[in-house]
């Protein structure tokens, strides 16, 4: 089909209407000393330490930040483990056994809301950063980089579009912290002293939009300019620059900054870190995390304690549904997520889904150039161009750089829509590896 | 349990190459059926031959290219066999079965004497096959349409022996289904329009009997209401890009509108064409096989550029070619020959340096700018060629 693509279907159905499930706290926990942002770790704590709930018990170091680690049960330190971590590498992980009582550490304080807005933007920096909050929408972008931004912030987005197929773990946190989500939102507009807030929300969720504007009539929230924001229903509309685009018809280039042209946007789930960073002082413990697909018998949302591995949870959804087939197990959305070779692997912050497919072998046959991948590219390049030129040997650096793959947010769209099967994305990430060779 | 791991995306779009091609077949069925009825068992030899033709060039395309590399054994001819069967997908029988059923469509329904008709089909069908895709490198790998460069090398080979055939001239002969006898030699609606000898007679057919197709001509492009109804299945599944297909008659059709009106201005004394424009314009549309190209042949995605903007330029330098040939040329229609043009700048527009699929105001001037020189120098032409006093 020679046609752009604008809608993934995929299931959400599955679990979007489901409550939401506490998995039990495993007696191990798992911490990693590395991700994809932060290579390398200094630990505060040796084998054998007590730690609490909420203590840092390490640093990670990456290029230009740094982000506490946190323990997120109550526990003795054991140590070292290999363990497989959401990016695919298998890296060290900190082990920590839980002796389930939840001490919480003495950094855990609670402030009211008078004492949250006298603090300075400044503070609230400050506290974001030790808080080690992230983008929990999959990103794991640190918070309080955005936060420092010195532009003028004009108004505020809140991105509850739920982007990727069968994800619906921030629909159930909107739905089920509706509260927490607007006390976080009425804390970004103190710290930037802004006066508009939107919540964007795609037209199909019309539950969602429903529970948001029964809420915000509410008169605790008339002071504060939150509206409801409905944007178009296309893939990759959670992409930050389609959301500013549809929601307030600001065109960002590429290579420019949301806070450049006033706009701070955030994730739902990050907002409502911020709330407890803000509120409590707290790191996020748990987390919300869809388990979905045609693989397991029982899909669900759970609420997780960050850290736990996740074999036990896929046994809490009833285990594998047929078994003789060969599964793919994601983390992340279908379209983005990384897939892993084991289901020996710890759920960390950032992952937001583990879906679980049936493996199918999938035929690629010769490109015809029908063209869909460059109707579909939501950035404009040529995949198919792209991929031609990496097939062809030597690679031709100049032309590579000419077609500019480094432009590519990565949402699959061009393999998603490839008539003949063929993974276009993956030659355009060898591009960008091309590209950026000197 | 096994758990694989793969690259994202992890799910993929329903659709295939094959399931394009089948749409394109579908398509197709009206026009076949159209032939049928009207020609009979002319139609059905003719497109029973050319498929079978393709096919097997096809099938001993797939065989030589998957043959058991050498690895210092000696292999039986069994062997080799079935390795070249196992490789033998869907694609490799609906895509020259495409090419095949338009190939027949586009040809010539008969030839006098009628043996010839067996030398060109088959010699048509194997040099576009084989000379138009297979040395490229089979599906999606070559430069120009195969239907269309076998039509050309049969048209050039063996045009004198073509006789257009009349099915609607004088029935009971034709229905005879001698072969001899059927042969009625007679002008189609194009030859009717001739610039050089200055004759513009469009009297010999209405133009409802054009939009049905009661007229001599070729199988595939006679008549115009199944080839809509295709268009419309076709866009309908997406099978094809409508930008092409909307260019191309759109321009086609400003092109001989204003040739419409040189043509009743610039003609003087005895030469005096009395047109009009619109009834000009109409009638270019529907004669020949412009819409058959526009729908079928030009939107072949494997040899029409890839972005929007190189779409509908790829269009329009088609409609210029089609209308300098059918107004200058000594050939009544071009519009095959015009797709082959068309397919030779393919990889010029798709050049990287300027391509792109957004529109932006470069794009848009040189697009204009194509149209605007091709309508000059058609009114140039049509200016000097009925001013003159001869």
């Amino acid at each position: 089909m020679i046609k752009k693509t604008t809608k993934i279907h995929g299931n959400v159905h599955l679990t979007g209407s489901k409550p939401t499930l506490q998995a039990p706290v495993p007696p191990y926990i798992y911490l990693a000393t590395a991700n994809t942002r932060c290579p390398k770790i200094d630990i505060y704590v040796k084998p054998g330490d007590h730690v609490n709930m909420g203590q840092v018990i390490g640093m990670r170091q990456a290029a230009f930040f740094t982000q506490p680690v946190h323990s997120t049960v109550s526990g003795t330190y054991e140590g070292l483990e290999k363990h497989y971590h959401r990016s695919g590498k298998c890296v060290d992980f900190l082990k920590i056994k839980n002796d389930f009582k939840d001490t919480m550490d003495s950094s855990i304080v609670e402030r009211t809301d008078e004492q949250v807005k006298a603090l300075s933007h400044d503070e609230m920096t400050e506290i974001i950063k030790n808080c080690a909050c992230v983008g929990l929408g999959g990103s794991s972008f640190p918070t309080y980089i955005k936060f420092q931004t010195k532009n003028k912030i004009k108004t505020i987005l809140i991105d509850g579009i739920e982007c990727e197929p069968y994800v619906s773990a921030d629909k159930k946190i909107m739905i089920e912290r509706t509260d927490l989500v607007l006390k976080g939102i009425e804390y970004l507009l103190w710290a930037f002293d802004c006066h508009d807030a939107r919540i964007c929300f795609k037209k199909k969720h019309s539950d969602l939009i429903h529970v948001f504007q029964n809420a915000l009539g509410n008169p605790e929230y008339k002071d504060f300019n939150i509206t409801v924001c409905t944007v178009k229903d296309f893939y990759p509309q959670g992409w930050e620059i389609a959301m500013i685009k549809s929601a307030l018809g600001i065109d960002v280039p590429s290579g420019h900054l949301p806070s450049e042209f006033g706009v701070f946007n955030v994730n739902v789930s990050t907002v409502w870190g911020i709330y407890l960073a803000l509120k409590f002082n707290m790191p996020v413990f748990e987390r919300m995390v869809t388990i979905n697909g045609e693989g397991v018998n029982a899909p669900a949302n759970f609420n997780v304690r960050i850290g736990s591995p996740l074999k036990p949870l896929i046994d809490k959804c009833g285990g594998y549904k047929n078994p003789e087939i060969p599964k793919k197990i994601i983390l992340g959305g279908p379209m983005m997520g990384a897939s892993i070779t084991t289901d020996d692997c710890i759920l960390t912050k950032t992952v937001t889904s583990i879906i679980i497919l049936d493996y199918h072998q999938i035929d690629a046959t010769s490109c015809v150039r029908c063209g869909s991948c460059i109707l579909s590219c939501p950035v404009g390049l040529q995949p198919v161009t792209i991929m031609k030129t990496m097939q062809s040997m030597p690679v031709d650096k100049a032309k590579i750089k000419a077609l500019n793959p480094m432009k590519c947010i990565g949402c699959g769209l061009c393999s998603y829509s490839c008539t003949s099967n063929i993974n276009v994305k993956e030659f355009v990430e060898r591009a960008k590896i091309i590209q950026r060779l000197p | 349990m096994q758990i694989i791991q793969e690259k994202s995306p992890h799910i993929r779009r329903k659709d295939s190459v094959a399931s394009m091609m089948g749409d394109v077949c579908i398509a197709l069925i009206p026009v076949i059926i159209y032939s049928l009825v009207v020609y009979k068992l002319f139609a059905l030899r003719n497109i029973l031959l050319s498929v079978a033709v393709m096919e097997l060039c096809e099938f001993i395309f797939v065989l030589i290219q998957n043959r058991i590399p050498y690895d210092g054994e000696k292999h039986s001819l069994k062997e080799n066999l079935q390795k070249g069967v196992q490789a033998y997908h869907r694609e490799n029988f609906l895509a020259p079965l495409v090419s095949a059923l338009i190939f027949a469509l586009i040809m010539p329904v008969e030839t006098s004497p009628a043996g010839i008709y067996w030398v060109s089909m088959i010699a048509g069908g194997i040099f576009g096959m084989v000379i138009g895709k297979l040395v490229f490198g089979g599906l999606g790998q070559n430069i120009f349409n195969p239907a269309a460069v076998g039509m050309v090398f049969s048209k050039l080979c063996f045009s004198s022996y073509t006789v257009t055939t009349d099915p609607f001239g004088s029935t009971d002969a034709f229905a005879s289904s001698g072969i001899g006898d059927s042969i009625i030699a007679s002008s189609t609606s194009l030859s009717n329009i001739s610039m050089a000898d200055k004759v513009v007679n469009l009297s010999n057919y209405s133009l409802l009997e054009l939009f049905l197709g009661q007229t001599p001509g070729l199988m595939g492009e006679a008549c115009k209401l199944v080839l809509l109804l295709s268009l419309v299945y076709l866009i309908v599944r997406h099978t094809i890009d409508w930008r092409i297909t909307l260019s191309y008659v759109g321009a086609f059709a400003i092109l001989m509108l204003f040739s419409g009106i040189v043509i009743s201005v610039t003609s003087t004394g005895h030469a005096k064409a009395i047109v009009n424009p619109f009834y000009f314009m109409t009638y270019q549309l529907l004669s020949g096989g412009l819409l058959f190209g526009a729908i079928f042949m030009a939107t072949d995605p494997v040899t029409s550029p890839i972005t929007k903007p190189g779409r509908v330029l790829y269009g329009v330098i088609l409609a210029i070619c089609t209308a300098l040939i059918r107004l200058f040329g000594s050939y009544p229609e071009g519009v095959v020959f015009s797709i082959l043009i068309g397919n030779l700048l393919t990889p010029m527009i798709d050049y990287y340096k300027w391509s792109g699929n957004k529109w932006n105001w470069k794009k848009i001037v040189l697009t204009a700018s194509v149209f605007i020189v091709g309508l000059l120098i058609i009114i140039w032409a049509l200016s000097v060629q009925w001013g003159c006093s001869k």
